[in-house]
């Protein structure tokens, strides 16, 4: 494992569902763990809605008979993250501009205010625009 | 193997009752052209669920795949999409594995071509077996084959 941290940054929420299904950029996020000392994950713009705490959302879509039931889970993904101990922010203007407050977000996400989030780049070896 | 004799231009000799065939352009409901490309937004997924959902009514789609959106149908994507490291038993079907299975779901009432110039231009010209080729000098008139359009942007 090389001694390098990563602050993953992800701004675009949904880049597929059909064609990417588990390979999304969560996925990336939580792939890369292992090569890296430390990773977390900062959500802007639109993207901070992957952090919002909500049980409807079924990663399921039906083509007449055939039925995929794989399609990306980015909450789920957000939940496992934190499981696994990898801070996750989320930039509060943008979440404040789609209508949402801290109080929605899932367990465990911090709600920070944009000039915070930049702060907190220095504490990495590494930025990545994800 | 038969004899043929080729006749010069206007010589021919069609008995009285055999007329020259008219070539009838076969009717589509829906003609979807796509030209965003797979893991960008999620247009792939709303095209093929406006599809399904033509289909459903009863009537027929054409999906015309322009730009990367030709990257879907690959041979090389095989029927399953490559290892998930945290779930490696599971199943995860290919873009090309889920257009087959829609189009064998479908016969004759769902379609999918491949847009020539921009599979070339791609370098993703190996479409599974399923997908017709066909050049964008025919796009006008696979429009005109059609009821009604949606062109669906984002290349």
């Amino acid at each position: 494992m090389a001694d390098y941290r990563v602050l993953g940054i992800i701004d675009r929420g949904y880049r597929g569902a059909v064609e990417v299904q588990f390979f999304d950029a969560l996925y990336g996020i939580l792939d890369f763990r292992q090569q890296l000392s430390g990773v977390a994950l900062a959500l802007r713009g639109a993207a901070v809605t992957v952090a919002i705490d909500e049980g409807d959302y079924k990663p399921v879509v039906e083509f007449g008979p055939i039925r995929i039931d794989t399609l990306p889970d980015y909450r789920g993904s957000v939940r496992q993250l934190i499981a696994e101990g990898v801070p996750v922010m989320v930039d509060e203007p943008d979440l404040r501009a789609l209508g949402f407050t801290a109080a929605d977000l899932i367990e465990g996400v911090q709600c920070l205010d944009t000039n915070e989030l930049a702060t907190r780049w220095d504490e990495y070896d590494g930025v990545w625009f994800v | 193997m038969t004899d043929t004799t080729i006749q010069p231009a206007g010589t021919s000799e069609l008995p009285a009752t055999r007329k020259p065939t008219k070539i009838v352009q076969r009717r589509w409901g829906l003609l979807l052209v796509v030209t965003a490309a797979p893991h960008s937004n999620d247009v792939i997924t709303s095209a093929m669920r406006l599809a399904q959902a033509v289909l459903d009514e009863g009537k027929t789609v054409r999906m015309w795949a322009c730009g990367y959106a030709n990257m879907l149908t690959q041979k090389a994507h095989g029927d399953t999409k490559l290892i998930n490291t945290r779930d490696p038993e599971g199943f995860y079907p290919s873009s090309a594995h889920i257009v087959r299975e829609m189009l064998a779901a479908n016969p004759g009432k769902f379609a999918w071509i491949a847009c020539t110039a921009c599979s070339a231009e791609r370098g993703a010209t190996d479409h599974i077996a399923e997908v017709r080729f066909r050049s964008p000098l025919r796009f006008v008139s696979t429009i005109e084959a059609a009821d009604q359009t949606v062109f669906i942007g984002g290349a």
